[in-house]
């Protein structure tokens, strides 16, 4: 993996002092601060209170709590295209995110080759094109909320380094996009599953090592009208891979998770004068002894009004056992309920300000309630350049 | 109290009459192409060849859409009568497709005369200007006004 970073990184550099090279500078960025609002009993330290804890980016582990944080969901990201000729390009992102106090890091790197209009392949490391909204979950200027329901992004691994073969084609009056991707991400101390080891009392856990290989999928975009004034765009996505999670502990024998996964979504949005319905449903399966599924959705409503954009959202997140002695649909389980506004006050700034509500339905006995409910609001700018 | 009414009388008149000036001044739109390109352009296809959807003309040639830059009269006209849709949501549009790799907005250019000169010298190039500026240097599609129903 390093070893593939160093090689991009060297290509890159030689491509920079390239004479040839035309370079193309843009970006995206968010400053946002937000806070909950009150107290719950802990559902982990029972008969203790704490804050309100809302995670706004599970990856990351962006938390807000009743203190005032800039840091929990600003970004700032500049991407660079170095053009070789009209066929071969690459680009980086360098992200810097606030959860990370700011340090900058080459989340994106990838090169692509377009040999015809119709086709496109990249290689590198990109996101995986999981959720909706999972390609460009962090340009904020890009959707309508404050982010991409959380609750619904909620896994470990975002990113993976492989290769996409895209396909764009239009039949009847639809345009077409077929990706096929395929890859691996090693992650040596995963820091979502690291912070909840260590959140559930694992404290001789050193790291948590987790891996998602031979990453394998399809996506299906399809977008048109259906009148005159009525544009939709939807995507159909289905992928695989295998899961290794290791689990590092002092003086004793790690402890290990060999599973597969399948997952299957659809989503888009739909354009009607005026308003704007946005959706996303999903189901993963896992291929473990108990069967465990992870359905999960999100339903939105946008309003236009000239520059203004209010807006509500309802998502999601379940989790359920079918198979094995004891099947149950009482494990992790949670919705968010969103209102906000978008303010296009600028070509390429929004502000933005919205409420949430999370609410915990885990199963108490088990302590999947373990998140907390909570409310939180937050305000700020998405702006690109 | 009657001061306040006759106020709000007189503020709102001023408004109407602001929009009806706003509204005469409403530019007509020429979208234009270069002389030799013969193709068959309705609305629709122009507007997936601006939103990245159509790639090539109907005669096998690249297109190459060309746009106002950001704030001018003209763009806003354009997305308002034929995109259907406003400048930021098409900037949204645009920046999920630059971020991910999947797509470049089309080029700007800042005046009608820097459009004109790219559309004329340019069989691939396709622009919008002010209808009062066409020149015979290129071939108008269409032109579209505040009357042309989207």
């Amino acid at each position: 993996m390093k070893y593939l970073q160093l090689v991009w990184l060297f290509v890159g550099c030689a491509f920079t002092f390239s004479s040839s090279a035309e370079i193309q500078i843009s970006g995206y960025g968010s400053i946002i601060a937000g806070k909950t609002l009150g107290s719950v009993d802990d559902p982990i330290n029972l008969g203790q209170r704490r804050d309100e804890t809302f995670t706004a980016d599970f990856y990351d582990v962006g938390q807000y709590t009743n203190d005032l944080s800039f840091n929990t969901e600003s970004i700032l990201s500049v991407q660079g295209v170095y053009a070789l000729s009209s066929q071969f390009s690459v680009t980086t992102q360098v992200v810097a995110k606030g959860v990370d106090d700011f340090t900058p890091e080459v989340d994106w790197y990838y090169a692509t080759y377009r040999p015809t209009e119709d086709w496109t392949f990249m290689a590198g490391r990109r996101n995986i094109p999981m959720y909706y909204y999972s390609e460009f979950s962090e340009v904020g200027y890009a959707y309508p909320w404050m982010r991409p329901p959380a609750n619904l992004y909620w896994w470990q691994i975002t990113q993976f380094n492989g290769v996409h073969a895209m396909y764009t084609f239009n039949w009847g009056d639809t345009s077409n996009t077929i990706t096929s991707f395929y890859g691996n991400e090693y992650s040596d101390d995963n820091k979502e599953m690291g912070f909840y080891e260590v959140l559930f009392g694992g404290k001789d856990s050193t790291r948590v090592e987790e891996n998602w290989t031979s990453i394998a999928g399809v996506n299906w975009n399809v977008s048109g009208s259906l009148s005159e004034s009525v544009f939709y765009d939807v995507r159909f996505v289905y992928f695989q891979h295998e899961l290794e999670r290791i689990n590092h502990i002092v003086d004793a024998d790690n402890t290990m998770l060999l599973t597969s996964q399948k997952f299957f979504g659809f989503g888009g949005s739909v354009d009607i004068p005026n308003v704007t319905v946005l959706f996303d449903f999903n189901f993963v399966t896992r291929d473990d002894v108990l069967g465990t599924e992870y359905p999960t959705y999100l339903v939105s409503l946008v309003y236009h009004y000239d520059s203004f954009h209010p807006y509500i959202s309802y998502s999601k997140a379940d989790s359920k056992r079918t198979e094995g002695s004891l099947p149950t649909a009482e494990l992790e389980e949670h919705y968010i309920s969103s209102v906000g506004i978008r303010y296009d006050f600028l070509p390429n700034i929004a502000f933005k300000a919205q409420i949430d509500r999370f609410v915990d339905q885990g199963y108490v006995p088990d302590g999947w309630n373990y998140h907390g409910d909570a409310r939180v609001v937050s305000a700020g700018i998405d702006f690109i350049f | 109290m009657q001061d306040l009414k006759k106020r709000i009388v007189r503020s709102v008149v001023l408004i109407c009459l602001c929009n009806v000036i706003i509204t005469s001044v409403y530019a007509d739109i020429a979208v234009i192409v270069h002389p030799t390109n013969n193709s068959v352009l309705d609305q629709k296809s122009i507007e997936r060849i601006y939103m990245g959807k159509l790639k090539s003309f109907e005669n096998g040639r690249s297109a190459l859409p060309i746009n106002a830059s950001k704030g001018a009269a003209t763009r806003e006209e354009f997305n308002r009568l034929l995109m259907g849709r406003s400048d930021s949501q098409l900037t949204a549009f645009w920046s999920k497709l630059m971020f991910t790799g999947k797509g470049t907005p089309p080029m700007e250019l800042a005046t009608d005369q820097d459009i004109l000169a790219t559309v004329s010298a340019n069989q691939d190039a396709i622009g919008y200007v002010d209808a009062a500026s066409v020149t015979d240097t290129v071939k108008v599609v269409k032109i579209y006004n505040k009357g042309t129903s989207k």
